[in-house]
């Protein structure tokens, strides 16, 4: 589903982002991208929501190479992507379920789909009943699964999550890497940036850890440690 | 558009004023020029007649002038009833005892069918072997004309710089909207919206600003004609004139309409094609 083929990214001031990182993931697969900051987990992201473009090397997704995918394009590719942000990128001038509906809306959807889409996407965050609140009305764990509910509810191949559990306490933690481990279970593709070592430690998943751009370690968690 | 009441407000008035500017000095040249074709209408021509016809000859060439294509009415005017009406009206009376004989010449006045027929008219007058001269008195018709002219072109100049200046107009507020969306714009494109997707309401707005500045000038320039109505009945009726004040009219509103929203647009599209280029997701 995503192949890194000897990808780097070299940002204009000259600092090397990335530096020849190859791997693969199936359909269906759930990873983690751990690293200290500043070794590349971000920026390995941005390549793939085509936010940035690589330097060298190709990237796959599904089959199709990403650097022949004209501007144009990129909104439609995006599509099939689902994103949790870190800060949740929620907007605070509409309800909980305007904020989930977007990415139906602008995809051209009608509002009896996007009604019941959103409904299922937020009953499954289990967030039904705080459709119509505003989101700075929602604790951080509430305003986490809202942004979840946002990143699956157009139905995504693929599902990127940038420190998904940053500011949130263990149980909460667990319960978020609970809810993407059931869209896993669906065939979604789960790609996870975190540096939450206890998590990934309780979840024997596959690692993949960035040092300095380069890719350090790639293999499940128990072999690892 | 809805969010900033006074600043969506002050943008709609500003391009009303814009608006209303241009197209009541418009209505105004047009006015004048429909007065001016109604007195071109009554343009009349004065034949002299040769000093020392003989009375029939002078009927002769009367019944002559009338019979000719083109001609509405020939009316005739003596020698003497000439000197009566210059004694009268010009206030020169006195000296005109100190000449031996009358100086005036025999006339007739010529009243055209059609103005455009008239320049014809007078060479085919002038051949007649009784006729002196003929005066075509419509210098001062030139004249109007040309002033016209020039308040038509006037009209264009001043429309040209306001609807620039009102492309900048909504043009920066367009701007405002877009930096205040900022942050819907990056999620918006982040899940996937396509540029014109993130346009569109922008756009939508730019035309709406346009359409309701279009609406309130059409408004201004009613409010003027009522206002300005009775003056100009009251100046009509004391030059006996059936001249009655023409407004916008449909078709005017509806091109006034096509002006702002044009306009209007034109500044979002500007705006946009400008701003929207530097907001990318990070």
């Amino acid at each position: 589903m995503i192949r890194f083929d000897n990808l780097s990214k070299r940002y204009t001031g000259g600092l090397e982002a990335l530096r020849n990182v190859s791997f693969e993931m199936d359909s269906g697969e759930m990873a983690f991208l751990t690293g200290h900051s500043g070794a590349g987990k971000s920026t390995l992201l941005k390549l793939l929501m085509l936010i940035e473009r690589p330097t060298a090397g190709n990237l796959l997704i599904n089959g199709k190479n990403l650097s022949r995918l004209s501007k144009s394009r990129i909104p439609f590719y995006r599509r099939q992507l689902g994103v949790v942000f870190q800060n949740h990128q929620l907007l605070f001038d509409r309800s909980v379920f305007e904020n989930v509906a977007l990415p139906l809306q602008v995809s051209g959807y009608t509002p009896g789909e996007i009604g019941r889409r959103v409904r299922a996407a937020l009953d499954g965050v289990g967030l039904l009943d705080r459709e119509k609140n505003n989101p700075i009305e929602l604790s951080g764990g509430e305003q986490q699964r809202v942004g979840i509910a946002r990143a699956v509810v157009h139905k995504p191949k693929i599902l990127l999550a940038d420190e998904p559990t940053g500011n949130l306490d263990p149980q909460l933690s667990a319960e978020i890497m609970a809810l993407f481990k059931r869209f896993q279970d669906v065939g979604v593709t789960v790609l996870i940036a975190t540096h939450d070592i206890d998590l990934i430690n309780k979840m024997n998943l596959r690692i993949m850890r960035l040092n300095q751009g380069e890719l350090e370690l790639d293999g499940l968690a128990h072999d690892i440690s | 558009m809805l969010r900033e009441p006074l600043q969506t407000l002050l943008t709609v008035v500003v391009i009303a004023i814009a608006l209303t500017l241009p197209t009541a000095l418009y209505i105004s040249v047009e006015n004048i020029r429909q007065l001016s074709g109604g007195v071109e209408s009554s343009a009349q021509m004065t034949v002299f007649v040769k000093k020392g016809a003989r009375s029939g000859a002078i009927e002769k060439l009367g019944e002559q002038l009338g019979k000719l294509p083109g001609v509405a009415s020939v009316s005739y005017i003596s020698a003497e009833t000439a000197l009566e009406e210059f004694n009268a009206l010009s206030g020169f009376g006195s000296a005109l005892q100190y000449l031996d004989e009358n100086p005036l010449p025999e006339a007739f006045l010529v009243q055209p069918l059609l103005l455009n027929d008239s320049a014809k008219l007078v060479a085919e007058i002038r051949q007649i072997a009784l006729v002196e001269d003929v005066q075509l008195d419509m210098e001062w018709l030139r004249r109007l004309d040309a002033l016209l002219d020039m308040g038509r072109k006037l009209v264009l100049a001043l429309g040209a710089a306001l609807g620039i200046g009102v492309i900048l107009v909504v043009g920066n507020t367009i701007r405002l909207a877009i930096q205040s969306r900022r942050d819907e714009i990056v999620i918006v494109k982040l899940v996937g919206g396509t540029d014109a997707y993130v346009r569109r309401p922008f756009l939508y707005t730019g035309l709406l600003f346009g359409f309701f500045g279009a609406f309130i000038a059409a408004l201004l320039l009613i409010g003027l004609g009522l206002w300005l109505e009775p003056s100009v009945n009251t100046l009509a009726s004391l030059y006996q004139s059936q001249f009655r004040l023409t407004g916008l009219g449909v078709s005017g509103f509806i091109t006034l309409l096509g002006i702002g929203g044009t306009v209007g647009l034109a500044g979002a599209w500007i705006s946009v094609a400008q701003h929207m280029r530097d907001i990318k997701p990070r």
